[in-house]
């Protein structure tokens, strides 16, 4: 079933069954995936999927049901579901859909591809990762495309359609010297032409150097406190467990948060500014409209250090009496510093530049430990070589509070723009 | 559950490549209480049918949302020339595996739905027990969540059959704070394979768990940072099963070796102390069904065990077909899609190192001045076997009894290093199988182990 066909038909079912609240989302998706495995092209996939997802409300309960069957017979088991699970919910008035925002079409991206092209400039890649990184091995390596078409409706006259697509190239890599083999670093970036060199692209020249001096780690000894320069993809990871720790939804219902009753204070350096802009034009496929129904606005949650809101769905606001943010995606844009990287490195006394954290989401308390995976050790304002079995501990909260510098430079993967950040009092502890 | 639709198909299949067709539904439940308040309530079925296509070391693969007889043909097709078209770039001329034998494996089980207000039902119960019983924790979270896949798979050369993996878990979370009002959290997850009424029909049965979990609870409001440095563990049965599956598990998967990991130039070597022996079991474990069975995988294999480490010796890999033959071991039924649009990769099952002869409480006697870690909420590990696990839930040990409480820490340090210091293992297993395990796609998979006695090196403060 075409997608205006299969949305005027779950009206239609919706309205039978004499419901007269409810919003639904009908995604089209199509996926062209090359895989490489070792450098070599080994496997092609094309995958046609669809997604339903309706929201029923039955005075103030509601329930939800999805799937992916764009039939009749699909479409109306989706609703009946909906409907018998908003029936066995509890009353709740918190739940509801935003207020009518119009119609409106978005286009993002690029709808046809040039997959001969795509398959050119990965060749191209490989062969120049074999030439310039010889010690450097590709284990895995995908380049896609992803076509999408959705549309959104809701009973209060809401309707967003989008169509658009993107390319996608991702790498896992490792390297060796024929003794001693690293551990994995990943990459990738998302993009809607082919006009340069994927290795130009991102920061993927950058893992690969930094996996190439990754050969022969060293293992720290003791610990001691110090910075974390914070490369972009994982300042990007500390900021969304911050967010997530401090100002989401769950934290901020039940109370937990330390950041409760702070909109409007300090909590961070007066250096870090974030935003969510899904309208940036270095990102790609930026969120159009929330889950609620609201059009997608660019929202600063953090200005300057100071927390401008916390960042809450229509059922969060609606619970705790907190304004609603009318952006729900991950459309990260942080404010670049005045400093480069070189001149943050050589502001350091002893630190670590952590290319991957890899440890859980901290606690509410923002506490966090873990390992610095691809990092490599600062003395005395100069990169020293790379470290093993490391880690890193410190607060979430305490760690943003702390920033040393930001960088000029941006880090824009095509989903996120953000600097290298720099945080000092971390405990840094080897064996 | 999924009828058989797709097997009048098997005739469109090419000469000369091999080819598995598999149709596959997913189904999800989910309800959130948080504080007592319905925050998700929702439910989702998803089915589709895929076909991948060996052409001699490339492949293709194609899928469908749709779960018909037309599907099945389009699939095929698109399959086959995506495998045709990837060969002109692909510099892959290799042997088709070998047949390991034909037949047909039978449905090991069957999917059973409850409605949604049973689910919310339930939760409220549970809820509603921890609400009354505990006032004074800051917060409480009860989350029911299932999932199930089914799938029947058809093959050129290989088992055909029909395989279900239904699972469900209430997950209880708890949070109070500390007396200088830094709040805590522990968690807990209860359920396993099978569908609501095999686990939830009567919702007192989680409640010693509970307690048991709010003891704990109030044990880390004492807590302490652990210290860190290089220390003597005893590490839980929750934190075998992850090293098992995290440290060592990754690094034995056929196309992890194939990229340079570090079990690569170890096997028949020795790689942990003589009291370790790890198994991905497939669907038995010690004459009981294994955590989260699997009789037959999307390559067609039949699911057998497979000894990755014996005696301290690194024995083996988990393979898939092609990878089997590279290495001339024995496909074991480890190729594994999450969903009706995943290609089959090469999966864990069901990880477990062995038990030993000593008891819990033997373990702790024998340290002086260290740890019990008992539960973690995630691990990581890389081709090199360094591996970080996030613990939620532990105790100092001095002079062989147990002390404070933790707050939440991590460990890490290098599989085959940190093996060979384990000298003590406990006698008795206990198994987990309420995560996802990540690696291009989700999957369910069970893990397991023993307490055991070790070195390791845990972050702090």
């Amino acid at each position: 079933m075409e997608l205006k066909q299969a949305a005027d038909f779950l009206d239609g079912i919706l309205r039978e069954q004499k419901i007269e609240k409810y919003g639904f989302f009908l995604n089209q998706s199509e996926k062209q995936e090359l895989n490489i495995e070792n450098g070599e092209f080994k496997l092609l996939r094309t995958v046609f999927n669809n997604n339903t997802s309706v929201n029923v409300f039955l005075g103030t309960k509601t329930g939800s049901a999805g799937g992916n069957a764009m039939t009749e017979e699909g479409l109306r088991k989706v609703v009946e579901e909906a409907k018998a699970a908003a029936e066995s919910a509890s009353e709740d008035p918190c739940h509801d859909i935003a207020p009518g925002q119009g119609k409106e079409l978005y286009r993002r991206g690029i709808y046809e591809p040039d997959m001969e092209k795509f398959i050119e400039r990965i060749r191209e890649f490989l062969d120049t990762v074999a030439k310039e990184y010889p010690e450097v091995r590709i284990m895995a390596s995908i380049g896609s495309f992803d076509r999408w078409h959705w549309l959104s409706r809701n009973t209060n006259g809401t309707e967003f359609e989008g169509i658009g697509g993107q390319y996608h190239f991702s790498i896992e890599i490792c390297a060796s010297d024929g003794e001693r083999t690293t551990g994995l670093d990943y990459t990738g970036i998302a993009m809607k032409t082919l006009g340069q060199p994927l290795i130009e692209l991102g920061d993927i020249r950058r893992h690969l150097e930094d996996i190439r001096r990754s050969i022969h780690p060293e293992t720290l000894e003791g610990k001691f406190e110090g910075t974390l320069i914070l490369t972009p993809g994982c300042a990007a990871n500390f900021i969304f467990m911050t967010l997530s720790n401090y100002i989401c939804d769950g934290v901020i219902i039940n109370g937990t948060s330390q950041w409760l009753d702070k909109v409007g204070e300090q909590v961070a350096d007066e250096k870090l500014t974030i935003t969510l802009d899904p309208y940036d034009e270095r990102i790609i496929s930026g969120e159009c409209g929330t889950a609620s129904g609201f059009r997608s606005e660019k929202v600063t949650l953090i200005e300057k250090g100071v927390l401008k809101t916390h960042w809450l769905s229509l059922y969060g606001a609606n619970k705790t009496g907190r304004p609603v943010v009318k952006n729900t995606g991950s459309d990260l844009v942080v404010t670049p510093g005045d400093k480069t990287l070189e001149e943050l490195i050589a502001s350091v006394d002893k630190g670590l530049i952590i290319g991957y954290y890899s440890g859980g989401q901290p606690g509410t308390n923002g506490e966090f430990s873990g390992v610095a995976k691809n990092s490599f050790l600062i003395e005395n304002g100069k990169i020293k070589g790379a470290v093993t079995e490391t880690m890193v501990n410190g607060n979430l909260g305490e760690a943003f509070r702390k920033i040393r510098g930001i960088s000029r430079e941006v880090l824009c993967d095509g989903g996120s723009v953000v600097p290298y950040i720099a945080v000092d009092g971390i405990v840094i502890s080897g064996k | 559950m999924l009828q058989d639709i797709i097997g009048s198909k098997t005739g469109l299949f090419a000469d000369g490549v091999q080819t598995v067709l598999r149709g596959h539904e997913n189904r999800s439940r989910r309800v959130v209480l948080l504080k007592g308040n319905l925050v998700q309530n929702s439910r989702s079925d998803s089915a589709g049918i895929n076909a991948r296509v060996n052409n001699h070391g490339t492949f293709g693969f194609a899928s469908i949302a749709e779960y018909t007889p037309e599907a099945a043909e389009k699939v095929i097709r698109a399959a086959t020339e995506n495998a045709i078209a990837l060969g002109k770039h692909s510099g892959r001329n290799l042997p088709l595996p070998v047949s390991a034998g034909t037949g047909t494996v039978p449905l090991n089980a069957k999917i059973v739905d409850a409605e949604q207000k049973e689910l919310i039902e339930m939760c409220k119960t549970v809820d509603g027990y921890i609400e009354k019983k505990y006032p004074d924790l800051t917060s409480r979270t009860v989350v029911y969540y299932e999932d199930s896949q089914d799938r029947i798979v058809y093959t050129s050369d290989a088992y055909n059959g029909h395989l279900v993996t239904p699972r469900c878990y209430v997950f209880v979370m708890m949070s109070a704070e500390t007396k200088d009002g830094v709040p805590v959290e522990l968690f807990k997850a209860f359920g396993g394979f099978g569908s609501f009424y095999d686990h939830f029909s009567d919702p007192e049965k989680l409640y010693p768990g509970i307690d048991e979990l709010y003891k704990k609870l109030m044990d880390k409001k004492e807590g302490v940072y652990a210290e860190a440095g290089y220390k003597t563990v005893v590490l839980g049965s929750m934190m075998g099963g992850m090293l098992a599956h995290e440290a060592v598990g990754h690094t034995v998967e056929a196309d992890l070796v194939r990229g340079g990991s570090v079990a690569g130039p170890n096997l028949n070597k020795r790689v942990a102390s003589d009291l370790v022996t790890m198994v991905d079991f497939a669907h038995t474990y010690n004459g009981t069904p294994a955590a989260l069975p699997v009789f037959l995988d999307d390559e067609g294999t039949r699911a057998e065990d497979v000894v990755l480490i014996r005696d301290g010796i690194l024995t083996g890999y988990m393979n898939d077909r092609e990878s089997a033959a590279e290495y001339g071991m024995t496909p074991a039924g480890n190729a594994r899609g999450w969903t009706f649009t995943d290609e089959p990769i090469i999966r864990m099952r069901n990880t477990c190192i062995l038990p030993g002869k000593n008891t819990v409480e033997e373990l702790i006697a024998s340290v002086d001045d260290g740890y019990y870690l008992i539960d973690s909420g995630n691990g990581q590990a890389d081709l090199t076997g360094e591996f970080m696990f996030g613990v939620t839930c532990g105790y100092e040990i001095k002079n062989g009894k147990l002390g404070k409480a933790l707050l939440d820490t991590t460990v890490t340090g290098i599989a085959f290093e940190m093996l060979k210091t384990v000298d003590m293992v406990s006698d008795k297993v206990e198994w987990s199988s309420s995560g996802f395990c990540g690696k291009k796609q989700p999957m369910a998979v069970g893990m397991g182990g023993p307490h055991m006695r070790c070195k390791i090196t845990i972050g702090g403060r």
